[in-house]
């Protein structure tokens, strides 16, 4: 049973542990992955686990086989997975131009920072003494922004657009079929937004 | 980097952070508190403006510092935009 993020120590020895077990960990990890893998290469690469890859590489749960293409366009005209567009947004909506400017010249850098503080999290969460996986100050920020890419790739295969999407898909699945791949997801994004949610909380400054 | 015509220098520019259903309320106060330094209960407003408006202007200043903190603010997961004060 997984353990919430909680402060020990002070000052430059002040650590975040949070407990979670063996399956836990692979999960938060796998999925990090699996957004690097997003972010920093076109195909993503399988784990093998075809109900996990599912999750990340396109599904959507939704029931409208066309929401997930009809939304995300590139610069260029082409369409990409929408998932990137909610880790990398458009930064001007009142001028195309500028928002197409801007992500010439900041997308590469951004992607590559998103990418290396996702794998310092694996890297963080590989290395748990025992259940307890501990993170200084550094990992500790990575880790929560981590934790929010994750979870925006999560939001947008469920298809979270507006705050009463959330309620829907949480009523949907608490009625559909315990194997309904619907019913893993929002169990994984649930768990997930728990995580954080006491990891930011440990954060906040007074 | 200033288009032609875009030359009105009094008029600043804003950063703008949107509502959206995924970024939770306390880390969005971590981001604003961390990223400029805000206050916590600067922070606070900022975050509750955003859930309950829909969006809220997090800095004001020259075009080039508004496309700074938009960068970041991506960096960090949210839903962050600039454009002239309006």
């Amino acid at each position: 049973m997984a353990k919430a993020f909680r402060r020990q120590g002070k000052g430059a020895d002040r650590r975040y542990v949070a407990t979670l077990d063996a399956d836990e960990r692979e999960i938060v990890a796998t999925l990090m992955e699996q957004v690097a893998d997003l972010l920093e290469a076109p195909d993503v690469a399988g784990t093998g686990d075809a109900r996990f890859d599912a999750i990340v590489a396109g599904m959507t749960f939704s029931g409208d086989p066309h929401e997930a293409t009809s939304r995300g366009r590139t610069a260029g005209g082409g369409q990409r997975d929408p998932a990137l567009d909610r880790l990398l947004p458009t930064a001007n909506r009142q001028d195309p131009e500028a928002a197409d400017e801007f992500r010439h010249l900041t997308e590469g850098g951004i992607r590559h920072r998103k990418a290396a503080g996702l794998a310092a999290s694996v890297a963080a969460v590989r290395a748990a003494s025992g259940d307890d996986v501990v993170l200084d100050a550094d990992q500790s920020r990575a880790f929560l922004t981590a934790l929010t890419d994750v979870r925006l790739v999560l939001g947008e295969r469920l298809g979270l657009h507006t705050d009463e999407d959330v309620e829907a898909v949480e009523a949907r699945a608490d009625s559909s079929d315990p194997d309904d791949p619907l019913v893993y997801a929002v169990a994984l994004y649930d768990f997930l937004t728990w995580l954080q949610e006491t990891l930011a909380t440990a954060l906040l400054r007074r | 980097m200033t288009p032609e015509g875009d030359v009105a220098p009094d008029v600043p520019w804003v950063t703008i952070v949107w509502n959206d259903p995924v970024n939770l309320m306390s880390y969005v106060t971590f981001v604003l508190q961390q990223h400029f330094g805000y206050s916590r209960a600067k922070a606070e407003k900022l975050m509750m403006q955003v859930h309950t408006e829909g969006r809220s202007v997090v800095s004001t200043g020259p075009r080039e510092a508004m496309e700074a903190d938009t960068e970041a603010l991506h960096g960090y997961g949210l839903w962050a935009t600039f454009q002239k004060d309006s």
